[in-house]
C-alpha cells in the first residue's frame, strides 16, 4: 500500500514539488514560532521569586553633595533611609543599583567561580534588600551587621550560578575573585524575575553595599497618591538638586512584559495569516487534483474500494507528501541545538520540534479530508462514463 | 487584444470562485501587512510637524570618549558647553538647535499623579523645529539667559494639568516642586519623534544638572544642526569632524580618542544598532528590511504559484487549442501574466481597503499617542510595486509550464 503511494507521488514529481516546498516552509515559521511560545512559556511558569506588589522605585539622578567625604556622604544616605523607613505608610526602605527590577538598565560582569567562567549579573544591595523583596533563601543567609568588618567581602549568588558553577556541591563558604576582590558566599537566593515575567534564567552575584542610586520603599496597601505626593516633597527637601523619580514596581512591570509580549503578538499575528493562506492553497490544491482523478478514483470504486478507503488514500499521500518536507526541515531545525544558535537550551528546539510536526500534520489531515470526502462520493457510473 | 484578455480573466476568475477567493485572500492580506508596515517606517522616518526641515538637518546625538589604553569607552548624549562651544561656533549650519532628552518629572494635583516629560532647549531649538503654537510664544533669549522661570507646554499638559480652560498663558504649572509660567501651548507630538517630543520645554539654564556650567564632554544633551540648504550637509558633516580633530586630548586625561557624528535622521538611529566607525549602517539596515519582506513574501507567492499552476493546468484544452491555431508559447505566457496582474490587481484594490481601515483603528486605539499612520503616496507606490513584484512572481513559473505543454497530450488528455 505504502510503495503504491509513493508511486503516485513520484508519478506527480512537479506537480508535488511545489506542494513540498509551501509545506517545508510553513514547517520552518511554525518551528520559529513555536520556538519562541515554548522558551516565554517556560519562562513564565518559573516563579517570579519576590514580591513587588506595593513597592516603590525612587530614583534621584544628579543628587549633588558639598562633600566628596565617603563617611559622610554614607551617613546623609543613611540618614535619608531611615526617615523614609519611619514614615508610618512605608515598612521598609532598601538601596538597590540602578539594575533595579523591572529597569532597563542591566549590569553584569564575568567571573570564574569553581573553575567555571560565566556571565553574572550584578547587584548591589543593602541588609534589607532581600526582607522587603521577600526573596527566598536556598541556603545560608543574606547580609546583616554580622558581616560589618568580616575578612572576605561576602556575597550571595542566585540558584542559577550555584546550579551552573557547583551544580549538587555544597557553594557556601567557596570563594571566588570578583573584580580582583576575593569574596565568601554566604548565601544562596532563589532566582529572581527581575526583568519581567519572560526573563530567562541568568546567574545573578548580589554584593553588599552602602547608598546606591536607587531606593526601594514598600508601603502599605492603603497608601496612595497623596502620600506619594508627600514622600516627593520630603525626599526634594533632602536632595534638593536631585531630580526625584517615584515609579511603581506593578506599573514597570506591566510595561517591561510589554516589551516581550508586543513583537511577539505582532509575530504571532503575522504567522497566524501565513498559515491561513498555506492551509486555504493547500485545501484548493488537493481539491483540484482530486477533481483531476475522478477517472481513476471511479475505477478504485467499481472494483470495491469503499469510501473510507477512498478518504484514508487521499489522507495518507498528503501525509506521506508532508512527511518529506518535515524531514527535510528537521533536518534543518536540527542544526539549531546541534551548533547552539541563539543560546536556547535545546529542550526548547526539542520541544518546539515536536509542536511543529504535530501541527502541520494536523494542518494537512484537516487540508485533506474535505477533498477526499469529496472523492469519496464519486459515483463509479459517472466518473467512467466521463472519460 | 488586452480587452480579450481581460474579458477571458474576468470569465476565469468568476468560473472558480473558490480559487479566486484564496488568491485575493492570499494577495490582499500580504499587501495589507506590507502597507501597514511601510506606512509605519514613513510614519517614522518622514519629516513631520515640528521636525519638518529634516531634508536639511544633520543630527548629533552622541560621542564616543575612549581611553584605547585603558580600554575604557564612555558613550552617550554630550554637555550644553560641549554643543555651545565646539559645535555653536560652526561656519557652515545657518543654526544649531541644542536641547535634552526628554525626562521624567513627578506632578501631584487634585492627590493625582502626573508624568510630566521635561525638556531643556536653547533659543535656536525653536527656530530649527517649526512647533505649532496654539497660544503664546516661545522663550527669548533674553529670558533664557536671566533663567527666568518660563515654561512652553503640550497641549495633553494644559488639558492634564489646568483642565478644559480656554487659555493659560500667564497661568503657574508647577512640577518637581518649582513653579514654572506658562508663556506657550503648543500642539502634541507623538513620542515617536524622540528628538522633539516632550510635555514640558525649558530654557537650559533653568536645568539643575546642567546649566551650561558642566565643562566635560558626556552630558545630557543632544543638538540638530541646520543647514541652508540640503547641498550643505556633506560640508557640515566634513566640519563637524574638523570640530572633533580639534579638541584638545592628552592621555593623561580619562580618555586619548573622541568620536562622533552628525548624521541625517535615519542614519543617526542605524549607526546606534548597525553602524561603525567606516559606515553609518543605513545600508544595512535596508538589506535587513530587504531579507525580512523577502521571506515574508516568499510563503504567499510558493502558496500562489501553486494555485496558479492548479488554475492554469485545468485550462490545458484551451491552452492546446489556442496553440494548435498557431500561438506561440510567449504569447499564451504574456495572457496568463496579464491575467494574474489582473488578478493581483484586484487583491491590490482589496489591499489597500483593509490597510485604510487598520490603520484608522490603529490611530484611533491610541497605541501610540498622538500617532497619525496614513497611506501617502510613496507608501501606495511601494504597494503598487510590490503588486507588480507579486503579479510576476506567482504568475511566470506557471505560464512557463503551460508554454510547455505539447498540443497533442493536452488535447489527448481532455
Amino acid at each position: 500500500m505504502i510503495r503504491h503511494l509513493f508511486k503516485l507521488i513520484w508519478n506527480k514529481k512537479k506537480q508535488n514539488f511545489l506542494l513540498i516546498i509551501e509545506m517545508l516552509v510553513s514547517f520552518m515559521v511554525m518551528f520559529a514560532v513555536f520556538t519562541l511560545i515554548v522558551y516565554y512559556y517556560n519562562n513564565y511558569k518559573r516563579p517570579m521569586g519576590f514580591v513587588y506588589e506595593n513597592v516603590w522605585a525612587v530614583s534621584y539622578p544628579n543628587n549633588k553633595l558639598h562633600t566628596e567625604n565617603e563617611d559622610s556622604i554614607n551617613m546623609y544616605y543613611e540618614n535619608i533611609k531611615r526617615t523614609v523607613a519611619a514614615l508610618p505608610e512605608v515598612r521598609e526602605a532598601s538601596f538597590v543599583s540602578s539594575n533595579s527590577p523591572f529597569s532597563a538598565s542591566t549590569s553584569n560582569s564575568n567571573v570564574t567561580v569553581n573553575k567555571v567562567s560565566l556571565m553574572a549579573n550584578q547587584y548591589w544591595v543593602d541588609d534589607d534588600y532581600a526582607r522587603l523583596l521577600q526573596v527566598h533563601m536556598i541556603a545560608g543567609r543574606w547580609f546583616s551587621k554580622l558581616d560589618d568588618g568580616s575578612k572576605n567581602k561576602p556575597i550571595v549568588i542566585n540558584a542559577t550560578m550555584k546550579e551552573k558553577a557547583f551544580g549538587n556541591k555544597e557553594a557556601i563558604g567557596q570563594r571566588f575573585k570578583v573584580n580582583e576582590d576575593e569574596v565568601v558566599i554566604i548565601g544562596v537566593v532563589q532566582d529572581l524575575k527581575d526583568k519581567g515575567d519572560y526573563m530567562k534564567q541568568e546567574a545573578a552575584q548580589f554584593m553588599r553595599s552602602g547608598w546606591q542610586s536607587r531606593m526601594l520603599v514598600s508601603i502599605h496597601p492603603d497608601a496612595g497618591a497623596a502620600f506619594e505626593s508627600k514622600l516627593n516633597k520630603l525626599l526634594t527637601g533632602m536632595m534638593p538638586t536631585a531630580n526625584i523619580e517615584i515609579e511603581h514596581l506593578t506599573k514597570k512591570r506591566v510595561a517591561k512584559n510589554s516589551i516581550t509580549l508586543v513583537p511577539m503578538i505582532i509575530l504571532l499575528v503575522v504567522a497566524g495569516f501565513l498559515i491561513v493562506n498555506v492551509a486555504l492553497g493547500l485545501f484548493g490544491v488537493l481539491w483540484y487534483n482530486i477533481s483531476r482523478r475522478k477517472a481513476e478514483i471511479g475505477l478504485r470504486k467499481a472494483i470495491g474500494a469503499s469510501g473510507n478507503n477512498i478518504v484514508l488514500q487521499i489522507v495518507s499521500e498528503t501525509l506521506i507528501l508532508s512527511t518529506f518536507s518535515l524531514i527535510i526541515g528537521s533536518f534543518f531545525a536540527v542544526q539549531f541545538p546541534l551548533l547552539n544558535v541563539f543560546d536556547l537550551p535545546s529542550g526548547v528546539y526539542v520541544t518546539a520540534l515536536i509542536l511543529a510536526i504535530l501541527f502541520i500534520y494536523a494542518l494537512v489531515i484537516i487540508c485533506a479530508i474535505y477533498p477526499g470526502k469529496q472523492a469519496s462520493n464519486i459515483l463509479p457510473a459517472v466518473a467512467l462514463h466521463e472519460d | 487584444m488586452l480587452v480579450n484578455y481581460f474579458k477571458i480573466a474576468i470569465a476565469v476568475l468568476k468560473r472558480r470562485k473558490f480559487f479566486t477567493f484564496i488568491s485575493l485572500f492570499g494577495i490582499s492580506l500580504t499587501l495589507t501587512i506590507i502597507i501597514v508596515l511601510t506606512a509605519f517606517m514613513d510614519y517614522l522616518l518622514s519629516p513631520s510637524h515640528p521636525d519638518v526641515k529634516r531634508e536639511r538637518s544633520l543630527y548629533v546625538n552622541m560621542l564616543r570618549l575612549e581611553h584605547t589604553k585603558k580600554g575604557m569607552r564612555m558613550t552617550g548624549p554630550m554637555t550644553f558647553h560641549y554643543l555651545n562651544h565646539f559645535v555653536g561656533s560652526m561656519k557652515t549650519p545657518e543654526k544649531v538647535a541644542i536641547f535634552s532628552m526628554f525626562s521624567p518629572t513627578n506632578t501631584y494635583i487634585n492627590s493625582k499623579k502626573l508624568v510630566i516629560n521635561v525638556k531643556h532647549t536653547n533659543h535656536d531649538y525653536w527656530e530649527v523645529e517649526e512647533y505649532q503654537f496654539l497660544e503664546g510664544k516661545p522663550y527669548t533669549a533674553e529670558q533664557i539667559a536671566r533663567a527666568e522661570k518660563v515654561t512652553v507646554i503640550s497641549e495633553e499638559i494644559k488639558h492634564a494639568y489646568f483642565g478644559e480652560v480656554p487659555s493659560v498663558v500667564g497661568k503657574f504649572l508647577e512640577t518637581d516642586n518649582e513653579q514654572y509660567r506658562v508663556i506657550g501651548v503648543v500642539k502634541n507630538v507623538p513620542i515617536t519623534m524622540i528628538y522633539s517630543y516632550a510635555d514640558m520645554y525649558l530654557p537650559y539654564t533653568l536645568s539643575k544638572e546642567d546649566k551650561g556650567d558642566n565643562k566635560g564632554m558626556n552630558g545630557k544633551y543632544m543638538a540638530i544642526l541646520l543647514g541652508r540648504s540640503k547641498a550643505d550637509l556633506p560640508a557640515m558633516e566634513q566640519e563637524y569632524q574638523q570640530v572633533i580633530r580639534k579638541i584638545p586630548v592628552d592621555s593623561t586625561m580619562e580618555y586619548d580618542k573622541i568620536t562622533g557624528y552628525a548624521d541625517p535622521y535615519l542614519a543617526g538611529f542605524t549607526r546606534v544598532f548597525l553602524g561603525d566607525d567606516s559606515g553609518t549602517g543605513v545600508t544595512k539596515f535596508f538589506l535587513i528590511i530587504g531579507l525580512v519582506l523577502f521571506l515574508f513574501m516568499l510563503l504567499p507567492t510558493i502558496n500562489l504559484v501553486n494555485i496558479n499552476s492548479s488554475r492554469i493546468m485545468e485550462r490545458s484544452s484551451e491552452i492546446a487549442v489556442r496553440k494548435a491555431f498557431g500561438a506561440s508559447s510567449g504569447t499564451l505566457a504574456i495572457q496568463f501574466i496579464i491575467e494574474n496582474l489582473i488578478l493581483t490587481f484586484f487583491g491590490g484594490i482589496i489591499g489597500v481597503a483593509l490597510s485604510a481601515i487598520v490603520l484608522w483603528v490603529f490611530n484611533n486605539s491610541q497605541l501610540i499617542p498622538n500617532a497619525a499612520l496614513q497611506i501617502n503616496l510613496m507608501v501606495l507606490a511601494a504597494t503598487l510595486g510590490a503588486c507588480l513584484v507579486f503579479g510576476l512572481l506567482s504568475g511566470v513559473y506557471p505560464a512557463w509550464r503551460m508554454s510547455r505543454l505539447q498540443v497533442v497530450t493536452a488535447l489527448k488528455s481532455n
